[in-house]
């Protein structure tokens, strides 16, 4: 089979080194000069900053990447997170950290509750796994149980740095889920090599297996013929294909067959794409002499007016900064209403971080901004209408097409997976 | 070269810009810096930055 991928993004190179295991003949094309979409290293002043992901997957050797990774032979090596840890104020009632603050492992969140809400929020652990809540967001379901603020800003802290939303923005029904997939596949975990140790590898599977990987070269136009994908359009050039695969969203991918997609006769198509809310967030990577947080895996931030959480991924990878340096970045989500003062927000960022790390040395190395077109996530996961098209042989993958269950990466492998077995049966 | 609304300021031209000429806060800004090699504006992934005719 003939296959043509369009954007070599994680889900595009994904799709590409299965198709081509399975014996396939394929061609990514690829717009910009570099690969890897929103998930591969950007070079600067000696440290391996991101295109967007924080070098950090999940569910780390346990999730679903990891395991699409492993089917499809891909050479990596992705370490656990030792740790998860929340920064509270060193005394209940504070609102901040400036009074000083104390660190806790997350599996002891109760800690800050009333005995009564500890034994609710108890009961609730172990019930929910039986009968996960639903039909309300996340932070209705809390309040309506807990009367303790706590939950509500640590549920915020949480959703701000693993879906780049609010806990009223997110249904606890996907909440739910998620803590399920902890539970079944772990917590987070870095690939060695960061974003580009991933999608490096798996170029790698695509060239050994005869298939070709186009920069610079940007797909204008997916042809059909018969009522079938049959092919794209690259600088004026047909390319045949039996099968398209595209990296790039359903709305841009929608956007590439208007001729033959029509806003009457695929209404309900059209109805699911304006529904998409893409989420924004701003990263802020700083470089420091001492470690800012001292173990590998995500500390969780949720007295601070922005920042949702920091990790430090030079300790599990020590290249990813110079010799002697820590790689240490923080996540902040951004509502969509305060996406037009971008500065601001990230003003109230580092105001966070110097309450953060007080007396700490540490340099801003980049701000980094997503909304939009170049969002977090064009979708969050069980909102968007999953890989097929209303055109047979064209499949979307990658963030807007995750389909249900796994947020972020593993959202993409999981849709991934599906559209292989849809494929190759 | 000109930054046009596009920018969402994702920081990718400043990491390949070797005259350190592109400071991003929100949006991308280019100084005084720059020697118009246009090296930094394929790599821009929505298309903000403008080769000037
Ligand atoms: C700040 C930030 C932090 C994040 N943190 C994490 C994290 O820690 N962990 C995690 O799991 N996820 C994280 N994510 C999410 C993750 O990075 C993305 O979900 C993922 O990289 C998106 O991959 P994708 O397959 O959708 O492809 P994309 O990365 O969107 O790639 C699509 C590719 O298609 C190309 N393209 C577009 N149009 C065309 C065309 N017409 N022709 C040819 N090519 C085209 C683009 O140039 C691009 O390279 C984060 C994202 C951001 C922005
Ligand atoms: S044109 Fe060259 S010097 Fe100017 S900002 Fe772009 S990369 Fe830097
Ligand atoms: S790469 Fe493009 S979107 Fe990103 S900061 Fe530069 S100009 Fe703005």
């Amino acid at each position: 089979m003939r296959v043509v991928v369009i954007g070599a993004g994680l889900g595009g190179l994904l799709s590409a080194a299965r198709l081509s295991k399975a014996g396939n003949s394929i061609e990514v094309f690829e717009r910009l000069p570099i690969t890897g979409g929103r998930f591969t290293n950007l070079e600067y002043r000696g440290f391996q900053l991101s295109s967007g992901a924080f070098h950090m997957l999940p569910h780390g050797p346990g999730g679903p990447l990891a395991k699409l990774l492993k089917e499809i032979g891909a050479d990596v090596r992705i370490v656990r997170s030792e740790k998860t840890t929340i920064r509270m104020p060193l005394e209940k009632g504070d609102a901040d950290y400036r009074q000083g603050f104390r660190d806790i492992p997350f599996n002891e969140f109760q800690k800050p509750l009333s005995n009564r809400d500890r034994l609710k929020s108890a009961y609730l652990i172990v019930s929910t796994r039986k009968y996960p809540p639903e039909g309300s967001t996340l932070k209705e379901w809390i309040s309506s149980q807990v009367k303790d603020e706590w939950l509500v800003k640590l549920a915020d802290s949480f959703c701000g740095w693993s879906l780049s939303m609010r806990s009223d923005e997110v249904s606890v029904e996907e909440v739910f889920e998620i803590i399920e997939n902890l539970y079944r596949f772990g917590g987070p975990g870095v690939p060695m090599g960061g974003c580009k140790g991933i999608t490096g590898a798996l170029e790698k599977v695509i060239t050994a297996n005869g298939g070709t990987i186009r920069t610079k070269t940007e797909v204008s136009k997916i042809l059909v013929e018969n009522g079938k994908a049959a092919g794209v359009v690259v600088d004026g050039t047909e390319h045949k294909a039996d099968l398209v695969i595209s990296n790039i969203g359903h709305a841009a991918t929608a956007g590439l067959c208007s001729e033959i997609l029509s806003k009457e006769k695929h209404a309900e198509y059209f109805r699911a794409l304006e529904a998409l809310q893409p989420s924004a967030g701003i990263k802020i990577c700083l470089s420091a002499e001492e470690p800012l947080i001292g173990h590998s895996g995500v500390l969780l931030t949720p007295y601070a007016r922005r920042i949702n959480g920091i990790n430090e991924v030079t300790q599990v990878d020590p290249s990813l900064a110079p010799p002697g340096k820590h790689l240490t970045m923080s996540h902040q989500h951004v509502a969509p209403e305060n996406i037009g003062k971008l500065e601001e927000e990230i003003e109230m960022g580092l105001q966070d971080l110097k309450e953060i790390f007080p007396g700490k040395k540490y340099e801003v190395l980049l701000i980094q901004s997503y909304h939009d077109s170049w969002p977090v996530n064009r979708a969050s996961s069980g909102t968007d209408p999953g890989n097929n098209t209303p055109i047979p042989d064209l499949y979307v993958v990658g963030d807007g097409a995750k389909g249900e269950g796994g947020i972020e990466v593993e959202g993409i492998a999981l849709g991934v997976a599906r559209t292989m077995e849809k494929i190759l049966g | 070269m000109k930054i046009n609304d596009n920018c969402v300021g994702c920081g990718q031209c400043t990491s390949f810009c070797r005259q350190g000429a592109i400071v991003v806060m929100g949006k991308a800004r280019i100084t005084d810096a720059c020697v118009e090699c246009e090296i930094c504006a394929p790599y821009c992934p929505v298309k903000a930055i403008e080769v000037p005719i």
